[in-house]
């Protein structure tokens, strides 16, 4: 049975994120250096970018995954693009809690109503209203077409908050990583922040495997129901 | 008398207030407190909503794995 081989795949993943995500704790707590500048809330770095990492990476899955069922109306898809953006509302409201947390520290303020900011809220809210679109409808399959359609216009926002700090005035910093003139962050640091990414890709992964198992076993059941209550109407 | 009650007042006032406090003492060591309390936070939300999303999953596979038995 498929379903099972997905499931245990999502186990195994979700449990190598497990082991990744202790040893990344050990990293930040006791092996990274403390930032010159920054100090020790630059820590949460390793926490807020491999979230803000996921949570672009799932919705790019929403997106990609709407796109395609819209023009071949495949089930398996409309199935993939809803666990993604699950997983993806999940990690990005770790990114917009941890955020404060430092910005607190760094800026003196919890918000500030700067371009990176509001677009990554405008995100939330995006896929917010994918989950609202998609049980509004009184049809289950328009509410999937509408739900399609704010997952591949949400995925917009994406481009518009990775250059929103080199565009407009903000007070985030420029990239570190994806910059033109090369890499500007000690190799310890590099080191920890790689750990945090494969960590949450491994756990968004593997979680999204088991989650879409269970939107395949769901509609199983409801087809079993609608089938019965056929049979029992004929 | 004055003199003595003004003396009075910000002695009190210097060992109260936690800004003139942290002014006596290392500042750097006031702000790193807080700053591990955020740093705690941070990770203590990462894993609490990861944990919610792995409980919730698989409430839901219990729950549907019944209704597959039973159907």
């Amino acid at each position: 049975m498929p379903e099972n081989r997905l499931q245990r795949t999502g186990i195994a993943l979700a449990a190598l994120g497990t082991l990744g995500a202790v040893l990344l704790l050990w990293m930040v707590f006791f092996w990274v250096p403390t930032e010159r500048t920054l100090g020790i809330a630059q820590r949460i770095f390793y926490v807020h970018v491999p979230s803000a990492w996921i949570a672009f990476f799932a919705f790019g899955i929403v997106a990609l995954c709407s796109g395609v069922y819209l023009w071949l109306r495949d089930e398996r898809l409309d199935m993939a693009a809803l666990a993604a953006a699950e997983g993806g509302m999940v990690f990005c409201t770790i990114m917009l809690l941890t955020g404060p947390l430092w910005a607190r520290v760094s800026w003196g303020t919890w918000w500030t109503w700067e371009p990176r900011l509001v677009l990554t809220l405008l995100l939330w809210f995006v896929y917010f209203s994918y989950f609202l679109v998609r049980n509004a409808t009184e049809n289950p399959d328009q509410g999937k077409r509408f739900a399609a359609v704010v997952g591949i216009v949400g995925v917009l926002d994406i481009p518009l908050i990775h250059v929103s700090v080199t565009w407009m005035r903000s007070l985030h910093p420029q990239p570190v990583v994806l910059r033109p003139d090369g890499l500007s962050l000690d190799p310890d640091m590099f080191i920890t922040l790689m750990v945090g990414l494969a960590t949450a890709t491994m756990l968004f992964l593997g979680l999204f495997l088991m989650r879409y198992t269970v939107e395949c076993l769901k509609r199983e059941v409801d087809q079993r129901r609608t089938g019965s209550r056929a049979a029992q109407g004929a | 008398m004055t003199i003595r009650t003004c003396l009075l007042v910000a002695a009190i006032l210097a060992v109260s207030s936690p800004e003139l406090l942290a002014q006596g003492t290392d500042l750097a060591s006031q702000t790193l407190g807080r700053a591990y309390w955020h740093v705690f936070a941070a990770y203590a939300i990462g894993w609490i909503m990861v944990l919610g999303w792995v409980i919730s999953i698989a409430r839901r596979l219990v729950s549907v794995e019944r209704a597959l038995k039973g159907s």
